[in-house]
């Protein structure tokens, strides 16, 4: 199924929590370079996607998620600093608006457990933590490095993580007392840690210079286990309590920077990918656990279980639905087009 | 920059970073490449580099010419090209490695004969084949920590005057028992000779490496590619025909020769064993030759006024067992990759020292680098390796071809005599 976002190229993608026929798109006009941005709901019919609705920004829209408190409402990660509080039931205009940030919002996201706080980050190096109910964000946690993607673990309210353009992972726990670390628990070079020295050390182990990060997911089910990706290509896995050697799996093949991954809702292993490459691809990293070898951490590779290569432009936004067959997921991409497709269809492919 | 423009900056460098085929630009900060090329004031500059034609050891045109005299004439040359004040310079280091007691009061009394005031300090080093990139490392290490403002990194050998068995004196016991530290004073073509064997390094591999940078050379040297690089040096010389000694201006390297190929070496016997593979067509030569570079800080420069030609960027060093010397720039080109952030894919030419065809063929080999970016002049098998200056020459050798062919990134390594290797980083401009 498609749908075509005439004039406005996406940039995220989500289908509601609440009812399983409804998705989010928002998207930017020019390519988010310069100009609108737009925020569609969508309805999945019989007919076809059926556009409900839809919100004009000032600036693009870079990144959305749905309340998990409140089933009409979404937030919007804006160009121009802003994040939006949009209900359906109130047509045109947000209903909250915070312009907290310097520079563009490029990712926002929901408290999954908690449900009652949401994060942002942005490219002016914070991560700033709101409750729909405050005028002000509750708190910022710096990065100093250009935040392109935040999450909330699906398992726990008060940890907050981040990928950033400086190459690393970092996780904040909100439980830890306030101090100079502002709740930064782990940094975690995505690109691996520098050699250590002395008779092991072997110059031709494989090593990735630092890049940008510009994506990564908790996995739903392994409350451990993180996914990062970003400009390098690669997508790596980790597992936060044993980052010390390095990413736990490599899935490598996408051809240029991967713009989004989401790990399956309903597979423990398996994870959707959307790049600049132009396709979107399945992956499985084989439920990899940790190399402690003393000597060897080399990660472990992992699968590509099938692609969808439908779109003609980059490919910015994918997710998963969380309802039905488990294998419905929606893209979004530069394209101007929205698809709706099946992930098992591809994988069947191969 | 208007905010369109900083966004598609952003996702150009999400396209640039992937290994794709748009090439990084210089506006985009996200690869390790493009951060290489931004220019800051804090930035170590070369503002100038050159050095003395390189001269056969016992025969070529420096053979009776002091070390100490070659040094004078590489810092004239220096001051006259860069027009710098002598009296900026607050620091010289000189690489060298067989002049007794270092050479360090002979290179004192060269630079206040180069005409540096005594203001001018110096000091002479030895890390081996090292030594003059050593040199520059230790230079610039000292304007960035701002012990001084304008120094100069040197390296200088007469190989023809100063080679021999005294270079090293009598191993004592407790050195002859430990196993490791007895393999160091193994000589450089026997221990090369056994890792051409340990690592497989066919003869024919090593002649046609050695044969092509042979050429490379020659072709280089009748284009003029060296005539930026290379200072004349009027000196005195004594021909050995007529015992008459009289004035000759050295402009070239005479090692360079014509009409060698790969099946001429392959006539030649081995030098170190009867079944060996290593003879002085695939060795570095023994010359005679000096070079120099002038580095300050980019805001220095353009506060005096200094052409800037390149900048120094970073550089590694790395220990190998003794006995795979050779290997040295294997372990440390990763090295100082790893402290800059960038791959062998970001390098434009390599200049890895030719001690012997068989270790800079397997290093090249071994870190996969295109063989059409290492020592496109040629290298030390073709116009010689005088030992504490190679590493100083190859920052001229290398700025000069770069500037030449309009690129920008290059790394500098070379293998270590008794087991380490040292590479560096460096931008032209």
């Amino acid at each position: 199924m498609e749908y075509r976002t005439t004039g406005f190229n996406g940039y995220a993608v989500q289908y509601s929590p609440f009812v399983n026929s409804s998705i989010a798109v928002g998207a930017a006009a020019n390519f988010g370079l310069v100009g609108n941005g737009r925020l569609y709901f969508f309805d999945l019919t019989a007919q076809g996607i059926v556009a409900q609705k839809w919100y004009n920004t000032q600036d693009a829209i870079y990144d959305i998620a749905y309340s998990e408190q409140n089933a009409n409402q979404l937030i919007a990660g804006c160009g121009d600093g802003t994040v939006k509080l949009f209900d359906t039931k109130v047509p045109d205009y947000p209903i909250m608006e915070w312009k907290e940030h310097n520079r563009e919002v490029y990712a926002v996201a929901w408290n999954l457990v908690s449900k009652d706080t949401f994060v942002s980050s942005s490219w002016d190096g914070t991560i700033k933590l709101y409750s729909p109910e405050r005028p002000q964000a509750l708190l910022t946690l710096p990065t100093h490095s250009c935040t392109y993607s935040t999450h909330f673990s699906p398992h726990s309210p008060s940890i907050i993580s981040s990928v950033t353009s400086d190459s690393h992972l970092r996780v904040f726990d909100l439980r830890t007392p306030a101090s100079a670390s502002n709740h930064l628990v782990h940094l975690i070079p995505i690109h691996g840690h520098a050699p250590q020295q002395g008779p092991s050390y072997n110059p031709l182990r494989p090593r990735h210079p630092p890049s940008e990060a510009l994506t990564h997911d908790w996995n739903k089910y392994r409350d451990t286990t993180v996914a990062t990706a970003g400009v390098d290509t690669i997508i790596r896995t980790f597992d936060i309590r044993h980052h010390k050697h390095g990413a736990t799996a490599h899935l490598e093949g996408h051809k240029y920077a991967v713009r989004r991954i989401a790990w399956s809702p309903h597979a423990p292993d398996m994870l959707l990918s959307a790049s600049y490459d132009m396709t979107c691809r399945v992956w499985s990293d084989r439920m990899a656990t940790p190399n402690i070898t003393p000597g060897s951490h080399a990660p472990s590779q992992g699968a590509e279980l099938g692609r969808m290569d439908v779109h003609t432009e980059f490919v910015t936004g994918v997710d998963w639905c969380l309802f039905g067959g488990q294998g419905w997921c929606a893209s979004t991409a530069w394209d101007e087009r929205l698809l709706v497709w099946d992930a098992r269809s591809v994988m069947n492919q191969r | 920059m208007s905010a369109a423009q900083n966004r598609l900056t952003q996702v150009s460098g999400h396209l640039a970073g992937s290994k794709s085929t748009l090439a990084p630009t210089e506006g985009d900060t996200s690869s390790g490449r493009s951060k290489l090329l931004q220019k800051h004031a804090d930035d170590i500059v070369v503002t100038a580099c050159l050095r003395t034609p390189f001269t056969k050891g016992g025969k070529g045109g420096f053979k009776d010419t002091q070390a100490a005299d070659l040094l004078i004439g590489a810092f004239k040359a220096l001051l006259e090209r860069s027009r710098i004040d002598p009296a900026l310079v607050e620091d010289i280091a000189v690489g060298s490695v067989l002049p007794p007691g270092g050479g360090a009061t002979e290179f004192r009394a060269a630079a206040l004969a180069a005409g540096f005031p005594v203001s001018a300090a110096v000091r002479s080093l030895n890390r081996q084949c090292s030594s003059g990139l050593q040199a520059c490392v230790d230079v610039a290490n000292q304007i960035k920590a701002g012990m001084i403002e304008v120094g100069i990194g040197a390296g200088v050998e007469s190989m023809s005057l100063q080679y021999g068995p005294g270079a090293v004196t009598e191993f004592s016991e407790l050195l002859e028992s430990h196993p490791e530290s007895a393999n160091c004073k193994v000589p450089m073509g026997v221990l090369s000779e056994k890792m051409a064997k340990d690592r497989n390094i066919p003869r024919d591999v090593q002649d046609a490496f050695a044969a092509n940078s042979y050429q490379k050379a020659l072709q280089a040297q009748e284009a003029g590619l060296f005539d930026e690089e290379i200072a004349p040096l009027r000196v005195q010389w004594e021909d050995p025909k007529t015992s008459e000694t009289k004035e000759i201006t050295v402009s070239k390297d005479d090692g360079v020769r014509p009409g060698i190929t790969k099946e001429s070496l392959g006539k030649i016997k081995p030098a170190f064993a009867k079944d060996g593979s290593i003879h002085a067509g695939n060795a570095s030569q023994i010359s005679d030759g000096a070079a120099a570079v002038l580095l300050m800080k980019r805001s220095t420069a353009e506060r005096l006024g200094q052409t800037i030609i390149g900048k120094y960027v970073a550089a590694s060093v790395a220990g190998v067992a003794p006995l795979l010397m050779g290997i040295g720039p294997w372990a440390a080109i990763p090295k100082v990759f790893e402290q800059v952030g960038i791959s062998k894919d970001d390098v434009d030419i390599f200049e890895i020292n030719e001690a012997f065809a068989s270790q800079c063929v397997w290093c090249a080999n071994e870190l996969g680098i295109d063989q059409n970016k290492i020592n496109p002049k040629g290298g030390a098998i073709a116009f010689g390796h005088p030992l504490g200056c190679t590493g100083a020459r190859q920052v001229s050798t290398l700025l000069y071809e770069l500037r030449r062919r309009g690129e920008r990134v290059g790394v500098t390594s070379m293998c270590v005599g008794t087991g380490m290797g040292m590479a560096a980083v460096w931008v032209a401009e």
